[in-house]
This record gives C-alpha cells, structure tokens and sequence, in this order.
C-alpha cells in the first residue's frame, strides 16, 4: 500500500499534470462562481480535452477542475446569497448574514480552509478505509438512503423562526415543486398541464438562481442601497480570523469530514444532502443552536468541510463498482473509458496506485484551491458593497444567460423569473425560501427510496432494516434536542427570573 | 390593504394551491400518488393552523415590515455628499411595481431580440437611466460584460444563444 501511495504521487510530479492541476483549479472557479453552473458542467466541458495526455494530468484536469468549483460555489452563496448549484445552499444560510455584518472576509477565509481540512481529513480517512468500505457499501441499501435524505429534512426547524408553520408550508410547497414532470417510479407526467418543457422538471439551479439572486436583486433596486453599505457597515473581520476559526472548530472540522465521506460513499446520494446534513449536524450538536441562521462560522465550516471530504468518499464506490457517487463521477466515469481504466473490485487491488494518485489530486486541488482563494478574499468582499444601481443590472443579466446556459432552453429564463417573483413574495411574507429549497432537493430522493424500499421489503420496510430503523430513532432524538434544550433554557431562564 | 389581510390572502391562495393538487392527483394512479396527495392535505392543514393562528390566536411572529428599510441609510451621509437612496415613502408600492416591471421587461426583451443584445441595452439602459454614470460610460460598462457574459457562455462554454423572435421574423 505504501508503494501505491509514493507512486501514485510521483505520477502527479510531471510538468504536464502539474500544468493541468493547475489549468482545471482556476477553470473550476471561474465556473462554480457563475449561477447556475457547477461541477458537472465544468467536468462536461472538459471531456473533449483528455484524450491523449497523461492519465494522472487528465485525472487532475478534471478532478481539480470539478473540486474547484466547490469553493466557487460557496463564494457566491456567501458574498450574494446565490448559490451557483443545489450543494451551495446550506452556505446561505449563514455565510450571507455574515457577509451582511461585515464579515465577509472571515467568512470567505473559513469556508476555503474548511474545505480544505475536509478534502484533507476525508482523502486521508479513504485511504485508511479502502479495505473496509466495500463490505459497508454492499450492507446498506433504499431504507438506509431515505433515512439520509429526512435527516436532511430536520433542518427545517432551524430557518422557520418566527412560524414553524409557515416554514413547514414551504418545504411542501418545495416538495410538490419538485414532483413537477415525469415521476421516475411510475413514468406518469405530474402537474405538466400538458407542457412537454415542464415533463423534464423544473431545473435546480434555475429555480435556485431566480429563489435568491432574481429575488434578491429585485429588492435590492427597491431599496437602491447595495448589500452592505460601507458608512454604516464596516468590513471589519480578516482572512485569519477565518482561517483560525476553522481550526478552533477542529472537532466540528473531523465530525464533517467524515459525514461528507460517509456520503460520498454512498451512491447517489450527492453532496447537496451532504451539504444540508453537514449544516443539521452542526445546528443539533451546537451548544448555541440559536445563533445559527443569524451569521454563525460554524454554519460555514461544517458544509464545506462536508463537501471537501465528500468528493474523496464519491470515488470509492465510482471506482469499487463502477456505480457513480454522483452526477460529477458520472461523467468521470466516462473519462475512465477514454483512458481504457476499468473499474470494479481490481481497481482496489492491482490499479492502487491510480486510486492513490486520485487521492493525491484531491488533497494538492484542495491545497491550490485554498491558497487561491485565500489570496483573493479580500478582493472579493469588496463586491456587496458596490453600489445597488451597477449590481442590478449586471447581477441580474448574468443571473438570465446563466438560467438559459443550464439547459439550454428558452422557457428557463421565465421559469427563473416567476422563481424570482415567488422567492421575493416568500421574503415578502416571512415564508422561508431555504426550507422550499430544502423541500425540493430531497423530494425526489425520499420518494424514489421510498418506493424502492416498499417494493423490496413491504409497507413496514423498518422492521426488515434494523439499521435504517436505528437512523430514524437518530434522526428523531437529533431533531428534537435542539427543541428539549431550549426548553430546559427557557425554563431555568424562568426559575432564575422567579428567584431573583 | 393591510398587512393582514395580505397575510390572509396568500393562505387563501396557498389553500387554492394545495386543493388544485389534491384535484390533479385525482388523475394518478395510488403509486404516483402516494406522497403528492397526503402531502397536500397537509399543507392545507398547516395553512389552516396558520389562519387560526393569524387571526385568533398568539401571533408567534416578530412584527414585520412590507419591506425591511433601514431608515439610518437614509439619513446618513458618506464623505459628507448628501445620498441618493429613495426615501421610505417612495419604496412603498411603486418600487415594488418597479422591480416587477424590471423583470418582465428583461424577460421580454430575451424573448423579442436575443440573449446578448438584451444584456446590453437592459444594462446600458439602467444604468443611465438611474443616473449611475454618464451615457459614455454606460455605453462602455455594458459593451464590456456583454463582451465578457458573451466570452465566457458563447466562446469558453460553448452555449448555443437564443436570436429572439425578431431574428426569426426578419429571416
């Protein structure tokens, strides 16, 4: 193993991959920061490229390219509220309230060495793991998937201050919005009205772009103040702030990283439930679950250190089964075939060395990414404060081509529109667009689980799958701790104010 | 109308709502229909409870503006020029029209010339309109991002951009 490691290193150290690490980290950015394009866009665009190069440079193109685009996501949900594709969100939810306080640059600085000791932590725990993990794969199955993707509904609770209520209604109305089109199970068009655009679905990144930034630029040119307004609010926070916040939050850090991995591993499960977890775990374990939603650092570490390791845990079963992690392993998949790699159970026996050197790409693409990104954080929490009149029309005309680029379809530029009417009356009328966002993600995850789970085992699939019914009594304690610690707070705040 | 008869009529169209998909899953077999419709019953009773709520019950809500305004921007003075934002009268309901008619407009505009001629009169327009920056600079703030949203979708990404129905019509 030890000659897998050195030598899956030392296929990286030519000129060539080290030039196409490089080339795919700057590309990778440039990409995660438009709306609406992530990962697999980029991953896509590069395919035509990789055909007779080096396996390691094509590997670190791609890989670099794809972990890139990650942190390129998070610096628009943080700077704007706009998150460039579905994993993005859970960075919303706290990282633009910081932004909005002047503290953009700490928290851009952690998000970066976030991701980076996740990519860190989660390459060295798959390492380790390679032996282990195959066994653990093969044990868990749709119950197992569908107990992951509530847990990520139980963060609901977090952004429906105010009206549990009303935020419970826009995770169902999210929910029914994702079941628009051809249901996957039954094959039968849901709420198309006969429309052959709307048998594909609503589009994610579309409804995501016109739910945030459509939105939110059209209360900015209500308003006509930018995001922050320099004379009242002063960006008063620094790269290192960030940075050592994300190492006094070591222990969150590892807790993360390893969920990330764990997600990862599990096929098609996707780092936007990784990302919502991430943020569900560190809200359930905080000692302060209060603060979250309101500009809390932890509410950045944890989801990019979940998405950072999340991308070395989607290799394993890419590379063990040939089943994808995701719609990004997809496509490495098919670079694979192009390089005549054949994956399956040998890959983790006589071809180590390739997996190591995959390793190896995600740990220095994490590296490159932070270095970068570090460097130009404090150019880039210069731009909420630019003024409300260049943002609009420049934000929102971006925002448009990027809705049209997911698809390629006219139609998504007035499904963003109406998207962003929608997320401007949600605001409007307290009704929180992160749980509708929420809702709409795992809607499909939980309903195709579901029925697999019911075709397999029956109606009463728990009793069949002890470890699905040991994640949902999980879930269930995780869930209701925030509510019983607030309820033993308030009390004691109650006793305190009797006996003074 | 006031804020809570506002509140009152986005319930009654949330009912709505949720009744026109208890009335579709009537169409779907029991399999595609299995979470869309009690899901939808119970988005009608969450409404409900929030009616009740609402109006006869312990309003849980913090007291809400139609718009968060922070009334000290107003005021306030950078580097002792006097500002520019719109007062708290003016953001009422005429900017909210605004900001309806600046998306449509914009959606129009896709639909009727294309992709990359609407970014730039929509741009060039806005910000002379507003006052941002003078004509030239207008003019040369917008050729340069459609310029750069044209390099990076049409040339780096490959995109195939939509011509408008007006290329349609002349060809």
């Amino acid at each position: 193993m030890i000659d897998a490691i050195s030598a899956g290193l030392f296929a990286l150290l030519t000129p060539q991959a080290l030039l196409f690490l490089s080339l795919g980290v700057v590309y990778g950015l440039v990409i995660g920061i438009l709306p609406g394009l992530g990962g697999v866009v980029a991953m896509a665009l590069l395919l035509p490229f990789t055909y007779g190069f080096e396996t390691a440079a094509t590997l670190a193109l791609l890989l670099g390219a794809h972990i890139a685009t990650i942190w390129g996501d998070s610096v628009t949900s943080i700077l704007f509220s706009v998150p460039g594709s579905a994993k993005g969100l859970a960075l919303c939810f706290d990282g633009y309230p910081m932004t909005k306080q002047g503290k953009a640059k700490r928290a851009l600085a952690a998000s970066a060495t976030g991701a980076l000791l996740g990519g860190i932590i989660g390459a060295i725990f798959l390492a380790l793991c390679i032996p282990l993990i195959r066994p653990v794969i093969l044990a868990l199955g749709p119950s197992e998937y569908l107990m992951m993707a509530l847990w990520g509904l139980t963060v609901i609770a977090t952004f429906s201050e105010g009206s549990l209520m009303k935020g419970m209604t826009a995770s169902v109305l999210g929910v029914l919005v994702a079941f628009i089109g051809l249901d996957v199970v039954t094959a039968t068009p849901r709420f198309t009205f006969g429309s052959e655009f709307l048998m594909d679905g609503i589009s994610f990144p579309v409804a995501m772009i016109g739910l945030f930034a459509v939105s939110e630029m059209m209360k900015m040119s209500i308003r006509g103040t930018p995001i922050i307004d320099r004379s009242l609010v002063r960006e008063d926070s620094t790269v290192w702030q960030g940075i050592c916040d994300a190492f006094r939050h070591w222990w969150l850090v590892v807790r993360s990283s390893l969920l990330g991995l764990w997600i990862g591993v599990l096929p098609g499960v996707g780092a936007s439930v990784a990302g919502l977890a991430a943020y569900a775990q560190a809200v359930q374990t905080s000692k302060t679950p209060e603060r979250f939603g309101k500009g809390a650092v932890e509410g950045v570490i944890a989801p990019d250190a979940t998405m950072g390791a999340n991308e070395g845990g989607g290799l394993m079963p890419t590379l063990a089964f040939g089943i994808p992690g995701g719609e990004s392993m997809a496509i490495l998949l098919v670079a694979f075939i192009g390089l005549g790699i054949v994956p399956g159970p040998e890959m983790l026996t006589k071809n180590l060395d390739v997996v190591f050197s995959m390793v190896w790409i995600i740990v220095l693409a994490n590296i490159a990414v932070t270095i970068i990104g570090l460097a130009i954080t404090p150019w880039l929490a210069r731009l909420p404060s630019l003024q409300a009149n260049l943002m609009v029309p420049m934000v929102l005309s971006v925002c448009f081509v990027g809705a049209y680029a997911t698809r390629g379809r006219i139609e998504d530029v007035v499904v963003a529109a109406v998207f962003g009417v929608v997320g401007y009356l949600m605001d409007k009328y307290r009704y929180s667009r992160a749980n509708f966002v929420i809702g709409m993600v795992l809607a499909v995850m939980i309903e195709r689980n579901l029925h697999i789970s019911i075709n397999l085992y029956g109606a009463d699939f728990l009793m069949d799958r002890p470890i699905a019914l040991a994640m949902l009594i999980f879930i269930v304690v995780t869930a209701a701790l925030p509510f019983w610690r607030e309820r033993r707070r308030k009390r004691a705040a109650l006793q305190a104010g009797g006996a003074a | 109308m006031s804020r809570h008869a506002q509140e009152n009529l986005v319930s009654a169209l949330l009912i709505g709502l949720f009744a026109l998909v208890l009335y579709l899953c009537q169409d779907y077999g029991p399999r595609a229909r299995l979470i869309p419709l009690p899901l939808a019953c119970f988005g009608i009773f969450l409404v409900v409870v929030q009616i009740i709520q609402h109006n006869f019950g312990r309003e849980d809500e913090r007291p809400a503006e139609l718009i968060h305004v922070d009334t000290s921007a107003i005021t306030a003075s950078a580097e002792g020029k006097p500002r520019t934002e719109r007062t708290e009268e003016q953001l009422g309901q005429w900017g909210e029209a605004g900001a309806y008619l600046i998306v449509a407009l914009l959606v129009a505009m896709i639909f009727t010339v294309g992709i990359f001629p609407t970014v730039f009169i929509f741009t060039a327009a806005y910000l002379i309109l507003t006052q941002y920056c003078t004509a030239v600079r207008g003019l040369t703030y917008s050729a340069v991002l459609t310029l750069s949203v044209y390099l990076l979708f049409v040339v780096a990404l490959e995109m195939q951009p939509y011509h408008g129905l007006l290329a349609g019509w002349m060809s």
